[in-house]
């Protein structure tokens, strides 16, 4: 029951279509085969894991690269030693692990942090404290404006309007309804550039905000469907989506909207749960490489979660991010003076200093940059759910919105367009 | 007495009239419709809550807050053999004497220790017995979407512009239909006789030779049920997500106590009328972050209608 079966199924196969890679075994930080004995790193995790929600995919995957760089020579023969905490959705316990892994502790950086809570907790802390957190699964504003965190995945507010823009330029949409948790850094904050948008393109939006702990989602789409939208955006978890969607099938509304959701519908456990009915109906941006396209990091990601994670921890988006995350801290650290790696001041600098990284699980470049905002990842895919799986219809672009323009200056600054 | 009680009646039809028509107002009718038959399929389920702990507190004085829990080990347990190839209707059954096997193994075993103890007591101990099986289920489960589907969801009728699925339709039948077999039951039978004997005095039921722990079992056994269906209905008209189903019984206790924690009657109404407000209030942009409030907003006017002209004193009533 806790495995995930389908996408194991998958990913195997996909794992197998690159077998020459796979055959190589995962290749890992300095990857000199030899196990690290030195003066241990200490690095910081915290996840939110306790319902309705388990956002630890991220520091799953980040802990499984870590144990393969610290079975490979580690940083300069120093291993890394990754504390993981769980704020369980609580601010206060969420505050109680920053202090524990960044005052107590005195980690060198946080890696693959992944929740609702802790950024909006812990972003003045880690300014304080001079500490970068390079999270991994972010869904809040906090996490991507503020000076130290920076996150490999997106959240939702690009892919809202990856998804959004897609369905207005291929779909045919004019009026988006964007329903989303009444959670003001996150549902209004992520649906109102939907709407900015669509006013831009000469288009209308609105959003209908739901309160988490609600239980019924039929009004939240009654009252999307009220306002003359023909485009329904589940800014949304999964269950919920789905939720949303199985109330759209009650009154047969399939064919009369057209549906898109952000990468949280990016599972492949969805298009069994949605059935026949939402065969090639349902549009979904995805904000890193989806799983089928492979790429040397694609394969090496899977390899290290083959060899170093528990079966049970998901092969997920969030996965991908943390492995990302984990991939890059450990290529800065290993770029850095031997004598540096365990001074925080030393590798919060370095961190910031990232710039020009490159992935096949990312559209674009990842840099952080001294700002007080930082979204690199901006550029994603739209999928489309097909035949029990999903079928990529656009490959990387880039989305568009006023809200990228500071993102964008940074970067030309950085010489990276 | 009786013109006090036509008062109340009318006031009610009269209330809920208005509110509708206040929160529908420059809304095409269909939209209306919509939002109302969406509110009565809501309602129907805290209705289904409410009378299953009505029920039981009758008969034995537990506010039983873990009917949610059972409910969704029911539902949950339903999807895994689902998803494992068994029969559905083997799947249905099996949801519902889960739930009646995690209701009894508390109404036999933990239940008669607290029997003595204040209503209070009883209640704290059910809500800690709703975590321990939420937690069990969380650990069984991982949160991860799924979606339980009944066969009557493939089959519906248009009512006010809406499709309503049977499956709303056996929600909304059934909790009508549990208020009407209940009341019958507790007025035709002697095991009904010995619940509401049971209901109005334990001690001195007891010292009549009433059997306490075979009427109290049997109250159990049919909120177990109760909740069993109501988890089915909700898994598939709401959410299968554990935590929500748990936490039903929260609307549900708003709707029992519309009905004093007696009136099944009363219950059923008050219910259905939450999930109707609850669903309007969407319509008002003003009002729609209060839909979460909305059901113990009303409870509390019940309570404060029913109270009126009574003078509280520190150890009695005027």
């Amino acid at each position: 029951m806790r495995r995930k079966v389908i996408p194991m199924v998958i990913l195997g196969a996909a794992s197998m279509m690159f077998a020459s890679h796979a055959f190589a075994g995962p290749n890992c930080g300095a990857n000199t085969g030899t196990a690290a004995t030195g003066e241990p790193i200490i690095v910081g995790g915290i996840h939110g894991n306790a319902p309705p929600g388990d956002f630890s995919a991220s520091t799953d995957a980040a802990k499984a690269y870590f144990d393969c760089v610290n079975a490979n020579g580690g940083i300069h023969g120093r291993p890394i030693d990754y504390r993981i905490e769980n704020d369980q959705w609580n601010p206060e316990m969420a505050a109680q692990a920053a202090a524990k892994l960044v005052k107590d502790a005195r980690a060198v950086a946080l890696v693959g942090n992944g929740s609702f809570i802790e950024m909006a907790v812990n972003a003045g802390t880690y300014k304080e404290e001079n500490i970068m957190a390079m999270a991994s699964a972010c869904a809040i504003s906090e996490c991507f404006e503020s000076s130290n965190i920076v996150s490999t995945n997106q959240g939702p507010l690009p892919s809202n309007l990856g998804a959004a823009q897609y369905a207005q330029e291929e779909l045919g949409s004019t009026n988006v309804a964007c329903i989303g948790f009444n959670i003001p850094n996150n549902g209004p904050w992520s649906c109102q550039v939907v709407i900015d948008l669509m006013k831009a393109r000469g288009g209308d939006g609105s959003m209908q905000l739901l309160n988490p702990g609600a239980p019924d989602v039929n009004s939240a789409l009654l009252e999307a469907i009220s306002t003359g939208a023909d485009t329904i955006l589940m800014n949304l978890p999964a269950g919920l989506a789905i939720a949303v969607l199985k109330a759209a099938e009650e009154q047969d509304l399939r064919d009369s909207y057209v549906w898109i959701a952000p990468t949280p519908l990016y599972d492949l456990s969805v298009p069994a749960a949605l059935g026949e009915y939402w065969n090639g109906k349902v549009y979904v941006n995805a904000e890193l490489a989806p799983f089928q396209m492979g790429g040397p990091d694609a394969v090496n990601w899977i390899a290290v979660m083959d060899a170093y994670a528990s079966p049970d921890d998901p092969r997920d988006t969030f996965a991908q991010s943390g492995y990302l995350s984990a991939t890059y801290f450990v290529k800065t650290l290993l770029a850095m003076d031997p004598a540096d790696v365990g001074d925080r001041a030393k590798v919060t600098e370095a961190i910031k200093g990232i710039s020009g990284y490159t992935s096949d699980l990312m559209c674009g470049p990842y840099y952080v940059g001294d700002t007080d905002f930082h979204m690199p990842n901006h550029a994603g895919f739209m999928l489309q759910i097909l035949d029990g799986g999903f079928k990529i219809v656009r490959d990387c672009y880039e989305f568009d919105s006023a809200y990228f323009k500071p993102h964008i200056a940074v970067e030309t600054s950085l010489g990276l367009r | 007495m009786l013109n006090s009680k036509y008062t109340n009646w009318i006031l009610y039809v009269i209330l809920m009239v208005a509110a509708v028509a206040w929160l529908g107002w420059g809304k095409p009718n269909k939209i209306v419709g919509l939002f109302l038959v969406s509110g009565l399929a809501v309602g129907s389920l805290y209705a289904l809550g409410g009378i299953g702990m009505v029920v039981l507190y009758r008969a034995t004085g537990v506010l039983n807050f873990a009917n949610g829990a059972a409910g969704a080990a029911g539902v949950m347990t339903a999807w895994q053999l689902g998803q494992w190839g068994v029969w559905a209707p083997a799947t249905w059954c099996a949801a519902i004497l889960i739930s009646l096997a995690i209701s009894l193994t508390y109404g036999r075993f933990l239940a008669p220790l607290l029997a003595w103890r204040e209503p209070v007591v009883k209640a704290v101990a059910t809500l800690g017995f709703a975590l321990i099986v939420l937690g069990a289920v969380s650990f069984l489960w991982i949160d991860d979407p799924r979606r339980f589907s009944l066969p009557t969801d493939k089959i519906g009728v248009y009512i006010l512009g809406m499709r309503v699925t049977v499956t709303r339709l056996i929600a909304f039948g059934t909790s009508v239909g549990i208020v009407f077999a209940i009341w019958l039951y507790l007025s035709q039978t002697t095991v009904g006789l010995q619940m509401r004997a049971l209901a109005n005095d334990r001690d001195l039921s007891a010292l009549i030779g009433i059997p306490i722990l075979k009427v109290e079992t049997f109250a159990w056994g049919v909120s177990g049920v109760i909740a069993g269906f109501t988890g089915l209905m909700f898994g598939d008209l709401i959410r299968l997500e554990p935590t929500v189903i748990t936490f039903m019984v929260i609307p549900s206790i708003a709707a029992a106590v519309c009905g004093r924690l007696d009136n099944l009657g009363i219950v059923l109404i008050g219910g259905l009328s939450m999930g109707v407000i609850e669903s309007m209030l969407t319509l008002s942009p003003t009002l729609k972050g209060a839909r979460p409030i909305a059901p113990f907003v009303i409870a509390a006017l019940v309570l404060l209608w029913y109270q009126r002209g009574t003078r509280l004193t520190f150890d009695s009533k005027d």
